[in-house]
């Protein structure tokens, strides 16, 4: 039942702005941000994720490849275009530095 | 005639777009892996339950947001707990539905009723990026709807069988990092290449920086709060420099 709920809610928020009140009705000062959501949801989520495994909060001890890895996935991306090479790069460093530490 | 045939179908079937699609979808697919495992395993071993663990991928469509509502009904959360928590944690879907809504435009009715369910953020990623590629232009309306509805049901199949898997597999995966890190390398591969415009390196360092010190904020408040700012920095740097 609580999950049928939450996902009754969420499918809400989905359905909000797309069928029940178009977004192009928003003002356009609200309209003229949204090309830029998607660097900043982003590099939201990855800060996020950062900070839940090596900040003070985080719930063990801090993962030492955690950082290392995704600062080499940063770099792949930067240099190969193709999406699948920075995740398999920063498994395989995260994997590395756990075996020997 | 069956030449024709067989090419009307082709095109129906594996037009350009729902090639596209799944291209672009494969490799999303693999950075998500190890999360959908990890929601697997979370479901068995918090003692919510695989068969709820398997269900709430469908339902919610959304890894945080399972992983949020998992684990507090395992800590045996009420409803309105799990509702507030979960619907802070996904608010974020209602930014990324205003910006995909021009793509649901002068679509029929059943798709802009159920398509926004594939609302997340790799298929909103992969839209964002597949309009700056050649290739497929998905400013047409057909256009937009296969590739949205191939990359939507593709992944809500691909996310729910590797939850399955993972709830399976949970007797036997070891706790590793490894399971941690796929998820944020994949949102850094879908970012990096965005970086290039001055605008988006601006709001991306401030959602980042406004985030991280927003994190101890209730669930999901801290994400949203990232994010505006770097809207707003975006938006800023954009009128600037025009």
């Amino acid at each position: 039942m609580t999950l049928l709920v939450s996902a009754a809610a969420t499918y809400g928020l989905r359905i909000v702005l797309i069928t029940l009140v178009p977004a192009h009705r928003l003002p356009a000062v609200l309209r003229r941000g949204l090309p830029h959501l998607a660097p900043a949801a982003l590099a939201g989520l990855v800060a996020v994720a950062v900070v839940a495994h090596v900040g003070p909060q985080a719930p063990g001890p801090a993962h030492p490849g955690f950082v290392a890895a995704l600062a080499v996935a940063g770099l792949v991306a930067w240099r190969f275009r193709n999406p699948a090479l920075p995740v398999l790069a920063a498994v395989a460093v995260a994997i590395v530095v756990e075996v020997l530490s | 005639m069956s030449i024709t045939v067989r090419h009307v179908l082709g095109h129906i079937f594996w037009g350009g777009e729902v090639r596209t699609a799944v291209r672009d979808l494969a490799p999303v697919v693999l950075g998500l892996t190890p999360f959908a495992l990890l929601i697997g395993v979370t479901a068995v071993r918090s003692g919510v339950g695989a068969a709820t663990g398997i269900l709430s991928a469908p339902l919610l469509y959304g890894g945080s947001g399972q992983l949020t509502a998992l684990t507090l009904m395992a800590g045996g959360a009420g409803l309105g707990a799990v509702l507030a928590a979960v619907g802070l944690v996904n608010a974020r879907f209602l930014l990324y539905a205003a910006a995909l809504e021009p793509g649901f435009r002068g679509q029929p009715r059943w798709f802009r009723w159920l398509a926004p369910h594939f609302v997340v953020d790799p298929t909103y990623a992969m839209v964002t990026r597949r309009r700056e590629l050649p290739g497929v232009d998905l400013d047409d309306p057909v256009a937009f709807r296969r590739y949205w509805t191939t990359a939507g049901v593709g992944l809500g199949v691909a996310w729910t069988a590797l939850t399955a898997v993972g709830a399976l597999l949970a007797p036997v995966l070891p706790a590793s990092s490894a399971l941690d890190v796929a998820a944020p390398a994949m949102f850094l591969a879908m970012l990096v290449p965005q970086l290039r415009a001055r605008p988006a390196r601006a709001g991306a360092a401030a959602a980042a920086v406004t985030a991280a010190l927003t994190s101890s904020l209730p669930a999901g408040l801290g994400l949203l709060c990232g994010i505006a700012a770097g809207v707003v920095a975006a938006t800023l740097t954009d009128r600037s420099a025009s």
